[in-house]
């Protein structure tokens, strides 16, 4: 090996201690698989295009598939996104009023999520909205929850 | 202020406020250290935090990264031709390389941003937290502002420049 | 602002720099602080008068972490530069430092002397607690170690008033118990029926509790054996040994970074909202009681975010503009305008620790900044 000098030998140390990202992950996560995962995408879907905003954004923040593959988190991201962006402006205060504060912790880490992706980005007036809305509502209490939360979506 | 560029600079404010609670960290890896764990390379996962990502549009963006003693701040300028890029560039670096007297101001940027603030944890405690958040959000505003304004007077200036020269062949 | 001074019973702005830790005396006469890489002794005079200094403790080379005064009168340090020391207290008011040998290779981060003086434990970002006691035959101070299954910096410590149980909470988001027994020092008799076990052999781990982010403080209240943490996500929690966890959040979102028991149904909070919070528990549930010493909302900083979509000229003047607004009124009038209130801290609050009880309730209370004060409040 040529650079065997930048070798971290710390690393093979399992006395070392360090923690990995994988072991931050909490414990007693359940796996989700896309196939258990694609009836809740399809109601969200169809719940938000039937117009009934209030329950699209309902289901979609509870319960999200912290334990999926990320292709999985993607098309889940997918559908709530679809449902975020398809709201209209007028609403979204009361929709947020009627979520709980888990649910707030939910859905602002699908606004962090979502204006990180290219999809989300070119509707990032709309999620930018969703933002003011929530801290207007909850303060800055999800954000200091997303900050430390291990399970991401 | 237009109606868009609020909610934005609402968002930004709300995570930098999270993001900039931070304490005296001592290095776990290298004695005797205290360094930005932000930009080493970490191998303690548990130091760093969830990534925030604000975006108005794909142009504009704002990414703050947060470890347990140091923030790093990311933000795109809107650049939306050519001259607005060589504005962007000339002006960011004119301020990088005065670094030091922005105390915050890192000097590179990181890659795919205009310009990168540290904050570690000797900035929030020699100054307040809610003055450093807002200069970074007068920051934003006012660098739009600029920006457009240079390119205003650049298009005046290359405008008269040009009839001057042109001027010649006129007869 | 007549609730301001009726919280706050004394403001020392001390150093100009930030003090992570304090701690007093046990009759209250004298206050220990950090200071960069010093410790810092002063003699109380009263709540007008400013402290004295009496005595200045360096002999560390990095930032002091933490210090705290023992029941005799000993007072230890401890600092990133790897070391601590107990410092002998001489009949002519000066100390002497003896070096302790605490046998790890990273930062010591916190100390906690146990109830009966004569031993004390330091968490360390070297994932390793060491228990610390005199050891007579080599007159030195020697160390005993903690190290399974601490997988990161310990932040905080705290003993239970048997001096065996040892609560210790870190950056890898555990709040765990251990037990701190050494023998020759400590008797069995002390944990007699105690319902965290039977048995506790030194380092063995007692129980533990996963929060996920960073645990900034942990306290015993002894009596009910029940722990109070505070985390990084913004929660107070109180646990005890059948296995109930509460949970709250703090009202204004940003992170406590100590906690102190008030009497058995209320804890004081404080952290980067630069004052303390009262919580109290009803009915089996913990929640908000009062703010102490808070900036009236009008003038308080979030006032620059007032988000009402609807007037945006007004916005455009107050939004972000504060700061350029004063620096532009000190530039122009080469002052600062006085009508800016602020909390009796500037800065995040790092420590509250009790300083004065009545009838088994704390009365007041004591705390340290990042701006370099100590402040007593009445609770």
């Amino acid at each position: 090996m040529e650079d065997w000098r930048r070798i971290d030998i710390d690393a093979f140390d399992p006395e070392s201690g360090r923690l990995t990202a994988a072991d931050l992950i909490p414990p007693n996560q359940a796996q989700v698989t896309l196939q258990e995962l694609q009836p809740k995408i399809q109601q969200i879907r169809s719940m938000s295009t039937s117009g009934d905003m209030i329950s699209a954004i309902q289901l979609a923040t509870s319960d999200p598939p912290y334990g999926a593959d990320d292709s999985t988190k993607a098309q889940y991201l997918q559908a709530v996104l679809e449902a975020l962006g398809q709201t209209r402006q007028a609403d979204i205060s009361n929709i947020i009023k009627q979520l709980s504060p888990k649910q707030h912790d939910v859905l602002i880490k699908y606004l962090y999520k979502g204006m990180s992706v290219p999809e989300g980005q070119k509707q990032g007036g709309i999620l930018l909205s969703w933002f003011e809305k929530l801290t207007q509502e909850a303060g800055v209490n999800p954000v200091v929850h997303y900050l430390s939360d291990r399970r991401t979506v | 202020m237009s109606q868009s560029l609020r909610p934005y600079l609402t968002a930004v404010r709300y995570s930098l406020e999270a993001a900039l609670t931070l304490s005296n960290f001592s290095s776990q890896e290298v004695e005797r250290h205290n360094r930005p764990e932000i930009e080493v390379g970490n191998t303690s996962a548990e130091l760093l935090l969830q990534p925030m990502h604000v975006s108005r549009n794909e142009n504009e963006q704002v990414l703050i990264e947060t470890s347990v003693n140091s923030v790093r701040v990311n933000i795109k300028v809107k650049q939306a031709d050519e001259i607005e890029q060589i504005l962007v560039h000339k002006f960011t670096r004119f301020l990088e390389q005065r670094a030091e007297s922005f105390h915050i101001l890192r000097r590179t940027p990181i890659a795919g941003y205009s310009i990168s603030f540290l904050i570690t944890n000797k900035h929030t405690e020699t100054m307040k937290t809610s003055k450093l958040v807002d200069f970074i959000i007068e920051f934003m505003e006012e660098v739009d502002k600029e920006i457009s304004e240079m390119k205003l007077f650049l298009n005046a200036r290359a405008r008269f420049v040009a009839e001057a020269y042109l001027g010649e062949f006129v007869y | 602002m007549s609730f301001n001074e009726k919280s706050v019973l004394a403001n020392f702005k001390l150093v100009k720099a930030p003090i992570y830790s304090h701690c007093f005396s046990a009759d209250r006469t004298l206050l220990a602080i950090t200071c960069e890489n010093k410790c810092l002794v002063y003699r109380l005079q009263g709540a007008t008068s400013p402290p004295s200094l009496v005595a200045t403790l360096e002999n560390h080379d990095k930032t002091v972490t933490a210090v705290d005064i023992s029941a005799h009168g000993r007072i230890v340090t401890c600092s990133q530069d790897r070391n601590a020391y107990v410092w002998e207290p001489l009949s002519d008011g000066s100390y002497r430092p003896t070096l302790v040998l605490l046998r790890i290779n990273r930062a010591a981060t916190s100390v906690s002397w146990a109830p009966s003086g004569y031993k004390f434990a330091v968490g360390s970002s070297a994932r390793i607690i060491a228990v610390c006691y005199y050891e007579q035959e080599n007159n030195w101070w020697v160390s005993k170690h903690i190290k399974k299954p601490i997988k990161s910096t310990i932040n905080c410590i705290s003993w239970h008033s048997n001096g065996v149980l040892l609560a210790a909470g870190g950056t890898d988001g555990y709040m765990r118990v251990f037990s701190g027994f050494i023998k020759g020092l400590d008797s069995k008799d002390a944990v007699v029926n105690s319902p965290w076990g039977d048995k506790f052999p030194f380092g063995s781990l007692v129980r533990e509790w996963y929060q996920g982010s960073y645990v900034h403080d942990v306290k015993w209240n002894s009596s009910q054996e029940r722990i109070g943490f505070v985390a990084h996500d913004g929660s107070l929690n109180v646990v005890d040994s059948q296995g109930n966890h509460q949970t709250v959040d703090a009202p204004e979102g940003l992170p406590y970074r100590s906690l102190a028991w008030i009497n058995n149904n209320s804890i004081l909070c404080a952290g980067y909202s630069c004052h303390p919070v009262l919580f109290s528990e009803a009915n089996g549930a913990w929640k908000f009681a009062k703010n102490l010493d808070k900036v009236s909302d009008a003038n308080a900083k979030k006032s620059t975010v007032s988000l009402d979509g609807n007037d945006d000229e007004e916005e455009n003047n107050a939004f972000g503009m504060s700061a350029l607004k004063k620096f532009k009124e000190l530039d122009l009038k080469g002052r600062v305008s006085t009508a800016v209130q602020h909390s009796a801290h500037e800065n995040a609050i790092v420590e509250l620790k009790a300083f004065q009880e009545s009838n088994g309730q704390v009365v007041q209370v004591s705390s340290c900044g990042l701006d370099g004060e100590i402040v007593l409040y009445n609770v």
